[in-house]
């Protein structure tokens, strides 16, 4: 009669219980991703310890972790902003490019003998990040004002402004901003508007620190302010906000542009810290990948820099593990997906609780079903 | 006289509640036995677990004497038992023949006979007074008339014992009486019925006996004739409860909140609201009586303006509010109580604290930051004030009971001191000790001398909470009458569209001195 899985009324949600759940998915994901480097002949310990030795324990590797984390990072927190306020934007491809080709632009212009000429960094990086910021934000914005103030569909319609960003960009590297020669790409940016370099002997920029920072001031919003509060009631329940006299269509066209905005950061860390050019391509599903690190990360946003540190690096060390093990790098892809799609999973133990009488008892047979 | 059913010694234990504790409850053949108790008293899962929703930990069932075994709904109704839930389970475009014999094979072969079942509904539905038409649309029935659609779904499989789970929550007192002639004539059938409620004066009108419950325990069974409204309430919470609410007599002000020749529209532009007239005065409770579905929702919405307007107006100390927004009219002094305290009042997922602030929270600030110290602070007096028991205002909202959910909304809404405050059905669903102390907040915001439109479908409520109370049927004002001369038939006969001479005199000269002042 009792059962051995018994749903709870309400699901246990202490941040020990939340932190248990999702560690034991990962290691459940890393336990099925073994099989798959048996099936390669190698041993799962040895390729385990390739994926995480390089990104975690070489200074050089961990470099390479922190760029890969930067936008990843900056991604995942404009996924938190939309998304927790009901926006289930998913645009951060066309937001990224946006941003990579605003600060490219910028930074252009700043070139010696450019309209503007060398501008110091201290006076360079604060307008390229309103710039950028602006520039993503207005890009995610519209598409909060067609679902704000026409109901469209945001999925939809952010899913698919990617493509017209993407488009956008081969336009602008193959056409207006190209450099001469063969590839479509802008020239070289110049020096002065470089994100400056963190580590000697790394490429680790300071990329991750403005995503460090956005990360504090997104926590900020959303727990100090009263703006983050009206978001979050606009997200967990946009009736009662309306009955509360929240401008729900403002709010939502409001957590687009921010959304929008660190996307657009996102871009621009890329091209200023780590390719110092505009290039076809330059997205190459970090914006969706981000959007995944905020979902592992529970959108919170002070898990999302580790959590980014730990995706970017894997990323790093499976190429290492391709050298070192010889297993494509596409597994630790997998392994990625999967540990999503468990932590996911997983979320639901929360609503259930063990039974141990289940053993004691004896469940009764058919024959007793009507007794007498 | 012979037991139809017997539960003995039934436990049932949720993670963290014990449901039911060793619950014994013996049905009659040919009663009509009330169950009665608090939410959470354990009487819906005492219901489940005959109805083969749950599995029960220990404790037998026996119908006819005989044990049985319960595991899913499906055992329930081959042994004869029905349920009719408070949610109605019809397919709305669906005729009520199709919806009775949904589930079920008719006819031979793979197609339905609907003319046979047709037949045999018509017979059904004459021998017991349903008085339904099996071509009908269910979708175009009232309320009432689907809630005898299930009945004719019960008797249809030939249920027994019938189990009716708040039954009356959503019927006009005149439908009310229907059910009840109807339910006397089932039980002349030899049927049992048991009737899960916690209306004391439905039971002391129709039941034979009662079954109280009380923290998952039976405290007492009772025959009607040896028990009274008086011993049933002790029994069910435990204490004395006075559920007359003391009105003091008091000076009534100035007029606050003005609603002039409103007229609104569903989305369907379908009128909900017919140029519609009322004023509500300092220390004043306007009541507004009605059948669900009459326009009371779409009124309460228009004058927050959560709902466009189609004309008229509404003034708020003279100043016309008609079309400022949702948050101007909260900064400005009316406060609204909406009638869904876990979708629309209060954010669940939030905790008790943040939701206490809710449409506050520009107020609560320290230069650009929330002032959380201030804001918690504030929580903290609220809930003390109001008496919600809850573990601490970090507790998720949800998680607390409809009465202290219910105390937290009002409360918020009382302390921002607004002028005018509308109420929409704030003891739905509650329990009886929670209903007295949501009435004595009511008149406790009167006698602060607050504009108080109370819409309600109870009438016990009106009658005693308002001054005045107006009558609403399909978007008009059927009549308005003093709540202290008023009785239940004059306004039950409103509730149904059948205006009243005297009173709907009152309800036009209303009307017209106000359409006066507008042109």
């Amino acid at each position: 009669m009792a059962r051995l899985f018994e749903r709870r009324l309400t699901p246990k949600d202490s941040p020990l219980v939340i932190l248990a759940t999702t560690t034991t998915a990962f290691f459940s994901a890393m336990f099925v991703t073994s099989f798959l480097f048996l099936s390669y002949g190698a041993s799962p310990f040895q390729a385990y310890f390739a994926l995480f030795h390089e990104p975690f324990a070489t200074l050089r590797g961990f470099g390479y972790s922190l760029v890969r984390a930067s936008p990843l990072a900056l991604i995942g927190l404009g996924t938190i902003v939309s998304w927790r306020s009901g926006f289930s934007y998913l645009g951060f491809e066309g937001c990224f490019v946006i941003g990579a080709a605003a600060t490219s632009w910028l930074a252009l212009l700043m070139a010696p003998g450019a309209i503007i000429g060398p501008l110091p960094f201290f006076l360079f990086l604060p307008l390229a990040i309103l710039f950028a910021f602006a520039a993503g934000g207005v890009w995610a914005g519209l598409v909060g004002i067609v679902r704000a103030r026409m109901g469209g569909n945001e999925v939809l319609i952010s899913l698919m402004s990617n493509y017209v960003a993407i488009f956008i960009l081969q336009y602008l590297v193959s056409g207006p901003m190209r450099a001469p020669g063969s590839l479509p790409e802008t020239r070289l940016l110049p020096r002065n508007t470089w994100l400056p370099f963190l580590l000697a002997g790394t490429r680790a920029h300071a990329g991750i620190l403005i995503a460090i920072a956005a990360a504090g001031l997104v926590w900020m919003l959303l727990q100090k302010m009263p703006l983050g509060y009206e978001l979050l009631v606009t997200g967990f329940n946009p009736l009662a906000a309306r009955y509360a006299g929240i401008d729900v269509a403002r709010h939502l066209v409001l957590a687009a542009f921010f959304a929008g905005g660190l996307g657009a950061l996102a871009g621009m860390v890329e091209v200023l810290g780590s390719q110092h050019r505009l290039m076809d391509g330059i997205s190459s599903g970090v914006g969706f990948v981000g959007i995944v690190v905020a979902l592992l990360a529970r959108l919170n946003p002070l898990a999302v820099i580790p959590t980014a540190l730990l995706y970017g690096g894997m990323s790093v060390g499976a190429d290492a593990m391709q050298r070192r093990a010889s297993i494509p790098s596409s597994v630790t892809f997998i392994l990625q997906s999967l540990a999503v799609l468990l932590v996911l999973i997983f979320d639901a133990l929360r609503y259930y609780r063990m039974n141990f009488d289940f053993w004691r008892r004896k469940p009764p047979t058919v024959a007793e079903r009507v007794s007498n | 006289m012979k037991n139809t059913l017997e539960m003995r010694n039934i436990v049932k234990r949720f993670p963290g509640v014990l449901a039911n504790n060793n619950v014994n409850l013996t049905i009659h053949a040919g009663e009509i036995h009330a169950l009665l108790g608090e939410n959470g008293a354990g009487k819906s899962t005492l219901m489940q677990l005959l109805y083969g929703f749950h599995s029960m930990d220990s404790g037998e069932i026996l119908i006819d004497g005989e044990r049985v075994r319960l595991d899913s709904p499906k055992d329930a109704i081959a042994l004869g038992i029905g349920m009719v839930h408070q949610e109605f389970m019809l397919v709305r475009p669906f005729s009520v023949a199709e919806n009775t014999v949904l589930g079920l094979r008719e006819g031979s072969g793979p197609l339905l006979d609907l003319q046979r079942a047709g037949q045999r509904l018509r017979d059904l539905s004459n021998r017991h007074g349903l008085a339904l038409d099996p071509a009908a649309k269910v979708g175009s029935l009232p309320i009432g008339v689907q809630q005898r659609v299930e009945i004719l779904k019960l008797l249809y499989r030939d249920a027994r014992l019938l189990i009716l789970d708040e039954p009356t929550a959503v019927l006009t007192p005149r439908e009310k009486d229907h059910l009840f002639a109807i339910l006397r004539r089932l039980r002349a059938d030899g049927r049992s019925i048991v009737i899960v409620t916690h209306k004391l004066n439905e039971i002391m009108e129709c039941a034979d006996r009662v079954t109280v419950m009380r923290d998952g325990q039976v405290v007492a069974t009772r025959t009607i004739g040896s028990t009274s409204e008086q011993e049933l309430t002790r029994l069910m919470v435990g204490r004395e409860v006075n559920l007359r609410a003391d009105k003091s007599s008091q000076k009534i002000g100035a007029s606050i909140l003005q609603i002039k020749d409103l007229r609104v529209e569903d989305e369907t532009g379908r009128e909900k609201v017919g140029g519609l007239s009322l004023e509500v005065r300092a220390g004043e409770i306007l009541g507004i009586a009605g059948v669900d579905g009459n326009g009371q929702s779409e009124l309460a919405e228009a004058v927050m303006h959560l709902r466009e307007v189609k004309g008229g107006h509404v003034l708020l100390n003279g100043t016309d509010v008609t079309r400022l927004s949702v948050a101007r009219h909260r900064t400005m002094g009316i406060s609204y109580v909406p009638a869904d305290r876990r979708r629309v009042g209060s954010v669940t997922e939030m905790s008790v604290a943040d939701n206490a602030i809710l449409g506050l929270q520009r107020k609560y600030t320290r230069s650009l930051f929330r002032n959380i110290a201030d804001a918690r602070e504030s929580a903290e007096a609220l809930v003390t004030r109001f008496g919600i028991r809850s573990s601490g205002i970090d507790l998720a909202a949800g998680k607390l009971s409809g009465g202290n959910l219910q105390k937290l909304i009002l409360g918020r809404e009382i302390m921002r001191g607004s002028a005018a405050l509308i109420v929409e059905h704030p003891t739905r669903g509650l329990d009886v000790g929670a209903v007295e102390s949501v009435w004595g907040e009511l008149l406790r915001a009167r006698e602060e001398g607050k504009a108080i439109l109370l819409i309600s479908a109870e009438l016990d409520e009106l009658l005693n909470l308002a001054d005045r109370i107006a009558v609403m049927f399909e978007g008009r004002i059927m009549g308005t009458v003093d709540a202290a001369a008023a009785s239940v038939e004059e306004i039950g006969l409103m509730m149904a569209g059948i205006p009243v001479r005297e009173t709907s005199m009152a309800g036009g000269e209303i009307k017209e001195t106000s359409h006066g002042e507008t042109l």
